[in-house]
């Protein structure tokens, strides 16, 4: 009696085995089908010099940045867009204090911080240097429904392979944000929705089709093409801890530095 | 009118974000754009640190000696110009020229530096 159950348990054990060995080369299988976008990356528009800054300063940087530009609103929200901007006090008083540690979706993908990409069967991973981590979730699942989900910064993402480009969608960004720093009387409803088509176009540079919906804002679909450079200097993520050393505080309305 | 109004609030914005520097972290407002000023001194400390780097520079002078703060980018940004945190050491003679701080206080924006000898600190990297 004992000598069959050991049996039973001996197979049972050997089954499992070899179920995990078979799921584990499913997943190999499907891992080798995937495009290999490992390395460093940053956003184009942001070479930043020992500085900090952008080489031909702010206007070479607008120059490039695209979320900072005018959305397609429809005529409400044109109105609203425009009576913000006139209000030129509260804007200079913005660009003169503003501090960016991080920030919400979309601005991440246009932020001045390297990142890796991380890509596996299930989901995708975007990393960034000062600890922001984008999920796109590659194993079939919906975005969740109902009280399941709500507004976060970086809204929700679900992706799929279309050949070598990961087609992602993303909703439920919270929409209290502005769309970007620089970019803070642009605002969003809660129906936005993103649509991204991310890819390699050659060894150096990944590519981020990115289009932005809004049925309540916007008259029409806005487009934009975002590009990303390979760092060559840089071979690994450097922690960027945005709170160890900030020497620079808002005293009365102006940013100043602070004593060591 | 209406078109003369955006056109004058747009020109407005314009120049408001024009004159800032275009920093990765914070606002550039404080620094004077267009201005640039040397600096040579002795290196009292160099700070390797988030999110920005800093060199404290003594600056001797007509009033005494004065030290400066000398903000620069990140880490990241510094290991790709080269730089590493054992690049400035205390008592170094380097000359920093940087954007100076609009309210007049002692500090400014790193712009480029070399030993007193007219050396470069650190190799510039392409990537």
């Amino acid at each position: 009696m004992r000598k069959s159950f050991c049996t039973v348990l001996v197979f049972l054990a050997c089954m499992a085995n070899a179920m995990a060995e078979h799921k584990s080369s499913d997943r190999i299988r499907e891992f080798s089908k995937l495009p290999n976008w490992s390395g460093i990356w940053v956003q184009a528009v942001w070479p930043l010099e020992v500085s900090g800054r952008v080489a031909g300063g702010e206007a070479k940087l607008r120059e490039g940045l695209q979320l900072i530009r005018q959305p397609p609103y429809n005529a409400e929200w044109l109105a609203k867009y425009q009576a913000g901007l006139a209000d030129t006090a509260a804007i200079a008083a913005k660009n003169a204090t503003f501090t960016a540690c991080t920030r919400g979706f979309p601005a991440l993908m246009e932020s001045p911080w390297m990142f890796q990409v991380i890509v596996l069967p299930e989901e995708t991973l975007i990393l960034f240097e000062n600890g922001q981590v984008r999920h796109i979730y590659t194993d079939g699942r919906r975005h969740p429904s109902g009280d399941d989900l709500w507004p976060v910064r970086l809204g929700d993402s679900i992706g799929r392979w279309e050949g070598d480009a990961l087609r992602i969608e993303t909703v439920a960004r919270d929409s209290t944000e502005p769309l970007a720093p620089r970019a803070w009387v642009s605002m969003l409803s809660d129906q936005a929705y993103f649509t991204e088509r991310l890819r390699l176009i050659d060894a150096d540079t990944l590519e981020d089709q990115m289009t932005i919906e809004d049925p309540v804002a916007f008259a029409g679909p806005w487009h934009m093409n975002l590009k990303y450079a390979r760092q060559k200097v840089v071979n690994r993520l450097l922690e960027y801890n945005c709170i160890e050393n900030d020497r620079n505080p808002v005293v009365d309305g102006k940013m100043i530095i602070r004593s060591p | 009118m209406a078109i003369k109004i955006c056109r004058s609030i747009l020109i407005a914005a314009a120049a408001l974000l024009c004159a800032l520097s275009a920093t990765a972290h914070h606002s550039g407002a404080m620094f004077e754009d267009q201005k640039s000023m040397v600096l040579a001194g002795t290196v009292k400390s160099f700070q390797w640190s988030n999110p920005h780097c800093w060199i404290q520079l003594l600056v001797a002078g007509q009033q005494g000696t004065i030290e400066w703060s000398v903000e620069m980018g990140s880490p990241s940004q510094l290991f790709k110009g080269g730089w590493r945190p054992s690049t400035l050491k205390y008592g170094d003679s380097i000359v920093v020229t940087i954007h100076p701080m609009r309210d007049g206080t002692n500090g400014g924006l790193y712009m480029s530096a070399s030993r007193q000898d007219g050396k470069a600190i650190a190799e510039t990297a392409a990537n």
